[in-house]
């Protein structure tokens, strides 16, 4: 991955920052579906459904349990905002979701 | 003069009182710590939440939206009032009573029904002293309030709202600006009032599902999370009154044991002068 080539992502709930970093792709469950998020993506807002939401940072992989909540991307930053937000435990290796990049 | 054995048990009962009002303060000044820490996590999702929804509202959604829509005139409204659990926190408990009452009184002035929505068994405690009919009472909501937690008081209120039974849902609570200062006030929560020259344009934005749509989740959410940080606020000014009241307690205590110290050092000192003539006067008259 290209070194400043990140998504700046928050996760924001009433109790607090869920996460405060860099991230190389989203995978968000929308209200409607999964929703990918790469570098680059155009300006969105959109409301989130209740789901798992993975974030990929280097070979790192966090997961959060998300519901009530709404995502927006702007000039490369993503705020997603959630009535809850709570971190999940990282699987083994694997089945994440969140595919390596391409070669 | 009191007598040197009556003194010295009152200092010994100041200073047993004085060791459970130091705990007591140490204690809320630990939970004040806390506290104060929630109130400040709950502020970026409060300020992310307000500023997309700023973006998002325009006029003609204003008329759409009846969370957002400004009623003519009010005939009914819902007071929601936050207190505490528990006392020994000087005056905070009645002086969040005191501003409820005053909406209250106003509201009845002007005419308007009111239902009285009572959070904390203090508030409780004391409407139903008064034989004051209250919609509903809650006294399960702990130090540390969550979303959870103002989702079921807020929503029974808010559906009202949206149905049409009450025109204005107001919330009393203490807020809290900094540590000492922590006021109680009354906010309107409902209807949703967004200034006109806060609306802000943004067409650039891919929006999915429409922004009439995503107001009509986000909304709901907002005035929640108006009912958190009322909580969480109160919950915050609870601790930073009942460290202050315990302080001064304590002070006070220290002050009465100085000041009793005294006394019974000069009644001891009288007694044993008294005790000394007393022997003096029982020698002088073996000698003759």
């Amino acid at each position: 991955m290209t070194p400043g080539r990140a998504l700046r992502v928050s996760i924001i709930s009433p109790a607090g920052l869920g996460y405060d970093g860099e991230a190389e792709a989203i995978v968000a469950p929308a209200y409607d579906g999964q929703l990918g998020i790469l570098y680059g993506h155009a300006p969105m807002m959109v409301l989130l459904g209740e789901g798992e939401l993975r974030l990929r940072s280097g070979s790192r992989v966090h997961r959060f349990h998300v519901a009530r909540g709404f995502l927006q991307v702007v000039a490369n930053e993503v705020t997603v905002l959630a009535e809850e937000a709570r971190a999940l435990e990282v699987p083994e290796s694997g089945a994440t979701g969140v595919s390596p990049p391409a070669p | 003069m009191a007598k040197a054995r009556d003194i010295q048990r009152r200092i010994g009962s100041i200073k047993s009182t004085r060791k459970i009002t130091r705990t007591m303060e140490m204690v809320a000044t630990s939970k004040l710590r806390r506290a104060t820490q929630r109130v400040e996590q709950a502020r970026p999702y409060a300020a992310k939440l307000q500023e997309v929804i700023e973006r998002l509202v325009t006029p003609d959604l204003v008329e759409l939206r009846p969370i957002l829509r400004q009623p003519e005139r009010i005939e009914r409204a819902a007071v929601v009032l936050i207190t505490s659990n528990r006392g020994l926190c000087g005056a905070f408990n009645t002086n969040l009573i005191r501003t409820a009452r005053d909406l209250l009184d106003r509201a009845a002035s002007d005419g308007i029904e009111t239902d009285l929505h009572v959070v904390g068994r203090k508030g409780v405690n004391f409407f139903r002293f008064r034989g004051v009919r209250m919609a509903s009472e809650r006294t399960d909501i702990g130090d540390a309030p969550t979303a959870e937690d103002a989702r079921s008081i807020i929503e029974p209120v808010a559906l009202q709202f949206v149905a049409g039974v009450v025109d204005a849902v107001f919330l009393v609570y203490s807020e809290f600006r900094s540590i000492l200062r922590t006021p109680p006030v009354a906010r309107q929560i409902l209807p949703v009032f967004v200034p006109e020259e806060r609306v802000r344009s943004g067409p650039w934005y891919i929006l999915d599902p429409s922004a009439d749509e995503i107001l009509s989740r986000l909304l709901p959410l907002y005035v929640v999370n108006a009912g958190y940080r009322a909580l969480v606020e109160t919950a915050a000014a609870e601790q930073g009154a009942r460290r202050t009241a315990m302080k001064n307690a304590t002070d006070n205590a220290d002050e009465l044991t100085y000041t009793l110290t005294r006394l019974y050092n000069r009644a001891r000192q009288a007694e044993i002068t008294q005790q000394i003539a007393e022997i003096m006067g029982g020698a002088e008259a073996l000698v003759d």
